[in-house]
């Protein structure tokens, strides 16, 4: 076992992260990997898989892995610019803080991107009122770096009907079909949509010294006990720290992005697991916080060079946020599911993923069928239950009972459009436990968003029908209150007036600052974007490796 | 915010869950990790049935436990009484629900105010009681309890609830399990014979 190293706060290691997720995750590892000294600051503690529980209680309703919710981040929501934010009780921007960041909470679902997502603006054409625009690269570009993440991170699947190229087939096999995955498939094949196996970020194999599923039903919002779903705390960060050149820092909140008189970050000032301020000396900084978290730090870090914020004179940080969208609609079958057991989802439908001028609206999406709330007792009694079930009572009771084992959801997830009054700020009263400036978010689905959305709801209760549910109902569509996808808001892009960072991840303005993570995608894809936050992450720690290694930093 | 009452939006099912990724959850439910683990400690004496409550009367949790026996009645399964739902509240509101303690306890004191022949609700019969919850099932306070007898029956008996798996048992579900092969379930268990030979 390697000594794990602790870099000098005095001294200027090569790279600070900020951020252990998803993409902070891989390019530590990548970096260190590389020889470079890197240090991760993490805002969440540093649990590891044998801590992971399954209680509801604390992870659900105490939020634990979410650091507390909003009565400790402070975060606000409003859905237009001309009202107050107020303080809700579910977090508006919701995200994981624990070494790992969302990865170890999320449900591993894992759709790449396809060809026409980078280049949709130039298919569709310009949607007036937005940002819709295309991205910088193109999938040919992203694709070594998907096929990188199939094998280092860890993906299950099988390619399906409309998938877009791979370079090499998926390192394992699917997860076994569960029942709502054959009451889809059998439905999906009485409609003419085509069922395909969900490709998860879940091992079905022993992989790279990680072990398989062991089937316990609780991912969706949980911490995998085992180390199976590919998290970058199961995957990435011990490669990280058997390098030998990466010290994680967990319970450290950045506040500031200090920039010296050479336009540079000269060190990143944060709060230690004591709430004492601290410094750490960077020769780069690579933010990774998020797409609400990065937002907030390059805004906290305004200065009389940056009166906007941190690489803020395009006015693009905190813009643009996108949450997809999503639909639920359920069914109660006559035998048991027991879709408490396994994984969430087995088989989605991506009939519809393709953008259609028929519909006469923008959109795409994807369908799939899955446990949802049914997972876990205590939020299926809370919140699954068929509409015309009395609220209490003994019939109230007798329904809980008989339709844990029986329901199932189609959930779907699909675009979001890039909106300029979609957006992070800085909330001018509330402050989070810290005392930063708390995250404001401001938010109205785009009217094709909600109708996208709709019109997946609509397949869904016909799949629902033809699956012979004996009951079934679907939740509104409605404008979101909040979301846990964080996307868009520090885009890529080619043009510094409408975009905060090049192709590469550096931002157009300070030259040894990079960010990646949600916030770099300049659209929403379809409503599974981990896998393409950790394929940018590989590719831009690659880049971001040979400009340190050149001196161009 | 100490002692803000959930509203009436977060303890309603149907609004409960937004855009179908939200998690559940109200101001009483902020505490973390140290006050679940004193949580989990006290867990173990105050399932005996002769240990005293540690916050609540015996007054207070007559009343709370007879309108959880409402919610989750007893019927030919045990309900919210058998499952120890009212050790759930009273081990909440000794840690991570103690924000709401005080609400709680001017709730039950309206709640009982709007009982026109002036019983206690626990002295009333099971018909009546019925009757005047419907009078009372918008209010804040009914949603609290509603949410605490949900969280106490169906949650982990550490919490004090669920005692021997009651809510589990209804559910026919063992969330104590920590592994299961496929098969899971009837249309899987099918798909697998009619797949067999592929």
């Amino acid at each position: 076992m390697t000594d794990l190293p602790k870099f000098d706060t005095h001294e200027a290691v090569d790279f600070v992260i900020v951020g252990s997720g998803s993409a902070g995750g891989i390019i530590a590892k990548e970096l260190s990997g590389a020889g470079f000294d890197v240090v991760v600051l993490e805002q969440g503690p540093y649990r590891k898989a044998a801590e992971f529980t399954h209680d509801e209680v604390d992870v659900i309703f105490n939020r634990s892995l979410l650091g507390g919710g909003p009565k400790v981040s402070g975060q606000t929501f409003r859905d237009y610019a001309n009202k107050i934010a107020r303080e809700t009780n579910r977090p508006p921007a919701e995200y994981a803080q624990t070494v790992g960041g969302s990865s170890v909470h999320f449900t591993a679902n894992f759709w790449r991107l396809r060809e026409s997502d980078f280049k949709e603006k130039s298919i569709w054409g310009s949607i007036e009122g937005t940002n819709f625009a295309d991205w910088p690269i193109t999938y040919e570009e992203l694709e070594p770096y998907y096929t990188k993440v199939d094998w280092e991170i860890g993906v299950s699947g099988a390619p399906g009907p409309f998938d877009s190229y791979r370079s090499k087939p998926f390192p394992m096999p699917p997860m076994e079909i569960n029942s709502s995955g054959v009451l889809m498939e059998r439905a999906a094949k009485s409609l003419g949509f085509h069922a395909q196996a969900e490709p998860l970020a879940i091992l079905t194999r022993a992989h790279n010294g990680r072990a398989p599923c062991i089937n316990c039903g609780y991912c969706m919002f949980f911490g995998c006990e085992v180390g199976a779903k590919s998290s970058t705390l199961a995957a990435m960060i011990p490669l990280a720290e058997a390098s030998g050149h990466c010290e994680i820092r967990p319970e450290c909140a950045v506040f500031r992005l200090e920039t010296g008189a050479n336009g540079k970050i000269s060190e990143v000032l944060y709060f230690d697991p004591d709430g004492k301020e601290q410094s750490q000396k960077a020769k780069a900084v690579i933010v990774c916080a998020n797409g609400a978290e990065t937002s907030r730090l390059l805004l906290l870090s305004d200065s009389p060079r940056h009166p906007d914020g941190l690489s803020n004179s395009s006015g693009f940080v905190g813009r643009n946020l996108m949450f997809n969208s999503h639909s639920i609609s359920q069914g109660i079958f006559e035998h048991q599911l027991n879709e408490y057991k396994g994984v969430q989802v087995t088989r989605i439908i991506h009939d519809f993923y393709e953008a259609d001028p028929g519909r006469g609206f923008y959109g795409g999406g994807g369908i799939d069928a899955r446990a949802f709330m049914s997972a876990t007792p205590v939020l299926h009694a809370l919140t699954s239950l068929p509409p015309d079930t009395p609220r209490w009572g003994a019939q109230f009771k007798d329904t809980i009972g008989h339709s844990m084992t029986r329901t199932m959801t189609f959930a779907t997830g699909s675009t979001s459009l890039a909106q300029d009054s979609n957006n992070i700020t800085l909330d001018p009263t509330h402050t989070d436990q810290w005392g930063r400036s708390a995250i404001r978010v401001t938010y109205k689905d785009h009217p094709d968003d909600l109708a996208m959305a709709t019109f997946l709801q609509d397949r869904s209760m016909e799949l629902l029908e033809a699956a012979g549910a004996e009951q079934s109902w679907r939740w509104p569509v409605a404008p979101q209150a909040g979301g846990n996808h964080l996307l868009g808001t520090c885009r890529m892009g080619n043009d510094p007036s409408t975009s905060v960072v090049d192709r590469y991840h550096r931002s157009h303005e300070v030259k040894n600052l990079f960010i990646c993570d949600g916030s770099s995608m300049v659209t929403s894809g379809r409503g599974q974007p981990t896998m393409t936050i950790m394929a940018l992450a590989f590719r831009a720690a690659e880049h971001i490796g040979k400009a340190a290694a050149a001196g161009d930093i | 915010m100490g002692n803000q009452p959930m509203d009436r939006q977060d303890t309603s099912r149907r609004n409960f869950l937004r855009g179908g990724v939200a998690l559940a959850g109200g101001s009483w439910l902020r505490y973390t990790a140290p006050g679940i683990a004193a949580l989990a400690q006290a867990a173990c004496s105050a399932q005996e049935d002769a240990a005293a409550f540690a916050i609540l009367t015996a007054k207070e949790a007559t009343e709370f436990e007879a309108i959880a026996a409402r919610i989750l009645p007893t019927t030919d399964t045990p309900g919210a009484r058998e499952a120890g739902v009212i050790w759930f509240f009273d081990q909440s509101f000794g840690t991570f629900n103690a924000g709401n303690l005080q609400f709680a306890r001017s709730g039950l004191a309206e709640f009982q105010t709007a009982i026109d022949s002036g019983e206690l609700f626990s002295d009333l019969d099971e018909a009546a009681q019925d009757a005047f919850l419907k009078t009372q099932e918008q209010t804040p306070f009914f949603n609290m309890i509603w949410f605490m007898t949900l969280t106490g029956f169906f949650g982990m008996s550490k919490y004090g609830g669920n005692r021997n798996d009651i809510g589990w048992k209804l559910l026919d579900v063992d969330p104590g399990m920590h592994a299961y092969q496929s098969p899971f379930g009837y249309y899987d268990a099918e798909y697998m014979k009619e797949h067999a030979d592929d």
